[in-house]
């Protein structure tokens, strides 16, 4: 790949980004065709921290094909943080046991938490359901609520990361 | 005769027993059987309310347990193990007795009673509501479920809820010591002899997909293994249907 093409991916990557930030949008995927054989194909994404929560353990997706020497598959516009392994975050919250995440006790109820919530040591965060037992998720200590990182019915994995409290 | 070290509370009516039992669990000495006679507000699993009708069975265990959550979960296989040998006490045999993953208990096929555990803290309760005398309302059934029979609709033999309870507690109380000496084992082994379409064709619904498969058997952390198309997966939270 020539560096002009580089260039000019580059540019085309960030005026997506752009795209998306202005349009406010979460995900954009665009393929360009250059000729046989040579293509790019892009997928931009920003984390949102006022939309719908961003699924971070969904299962894979299949990887874009891509032509060889293509650069960069993923960016993020600039200001957006990229999400880094929320498991690492010192505020993270992480499920002890595989199963399936509620936001709110029941169907219909409010849910235990919002962004930006303020919690209390031991208030629910949200249940982990498994072998029809509902475990409520308590705040290991006060704070207040900056990410929830897992959607209403999702499965999760032994440590994967529902909550970030700060 | 009721077991040593476990309370008994009887009440005449409640909202829900389990509500009831996590409200008390604070004060609980020890492991303690809760039931009413009457719950105006029955709960059943994800916010599905479990009618009532008179005469039949409600009551929680409330219990105190440091062990981790995927831990403490598997009483979802003592309490359906006890339920099962409680009922097969009570009517003489355990013939058309079978259990559905995790935690159902089947008479002849059909729906006779609800589990429902709940966690917060070191508490765990653990709600029975048993149909003894009465079917509640086709319309307060989830369509697709299955049907709901009665005890007493199947066997012809009618059972005293307090009576019930001393039978319930009478049983539950060894299959709780075998999961806290011995471990999952003994209890995964013993389910799965009493366990309803082993080895067939079942779905299991999540909140997000179906899964179709072969039931192979419950996993040493509880979860139901199904042998599908894709391979075999291992599910720890799901609706199973017979089809």
């Amino acid at each position: 790949m020539s560096k002009e093409t580089h260039d000019a991916d580059v540019a085309f990557i960030r005026a997506l980004a752009e795209l998306l930030r202005d349009n406010d949008l979460t995900e954009l995927q665009v393929k360009r065709d250059y000729g046989e054989d040579d293509s790019l194909n892009v997928r931009v994404s920003r984390m949102q921290p006022q939309a719908a929560p961003v699924q971070m353990y969904a299962a894979p997706q299949a990887a874009p094909m891509m032509a060889p020497g293509t650069q960069v598959a993923h960016a993020a516009p600039a200001g957006d943080t990229l999400p880094e392994d929320p498991a690492a975050h010192p505020g993270a919250v992480t499920s002890p046991m595989v199963g399936t995440v509620y936001m709110q006790a029941e169907p219909g109820a409010a849910p235990f938490i919002t962004l930006g919530a303020q919690v209390k040591e031991g208030d629910t965060l949200l249940i982990v359901e498994a072998m029809k037992t509902m475990n409520h998720i308590p705040a290991p200590r006060s704070g207040t609520v900056k990410r929830i990182l897992v959607e209403d019915g999702a499965p999760v994995e032994y440590g994967a990361p529902l909550v970030i409290l700060e | 005769m009721w077991p040593d070290g476990y309370g008994r509370i009887l009440l005449d009516g409640v909202d829900s027993t389990n509500a009831e039992a996590l409200r008390r669990a604070g004060d609980l000495a020890g492991p303690a059987w809760i039931c009413a006679h009457r719950q105006s507000a029955g709960r059943g699993r994800r916010g599905r309310a479990w009618a009532m009708p008179e005469g039949n069975f409600a009551a929680s265990l409330a219990l105190r347990t440091a062990e981790p959550p995927e831990r403490r979960a598997l009483r979802s296989f003592v309490a359906a193990l006890a339920l099962f040998d409680a009922v097969a006490e009570a009517v003489g045999s355990d013939r058309g007795l079978a259990l559905k993953w995790p935690n159902d208990v089947l008479l002849n096929g059909g729906k006779m009673a609800g589990i429902l555990l709940e966690g917060q803290g070191e508490v765990l309760v653990i709600g029975l509501g048993v149909n003894l005398v009465a079917v509640p309302d086709a319309a307060a059934l989830e369509t697709g479920a299955v049907a709901a029979v009665s005890i007493l609709g199947e066997t012809g033999v009618r059972v005293g809820a307090e009576d019930f309870l001393d039978r319930l507690a009478a049983a539950y109380a060894p299959w709780e010591t075998r999961l806290v000496t011995y471990g999952f084992e003994p209890v995964r082994q013993a389910w799965l002899a009493r366990a309803a379409r082993l080895g067939e064709r079942i779905v299991a619904r999540t909140a997000r997909e179906t899964h179709e498969g072969t039931f192979e058997t419950v996993d040493a952390s509880g979860a139901l293994v199904l042998k599908t198309a894709k391979g075999r997966e291992s599910i720890a939270a799901a609706d199973i249907f017979f089809g």
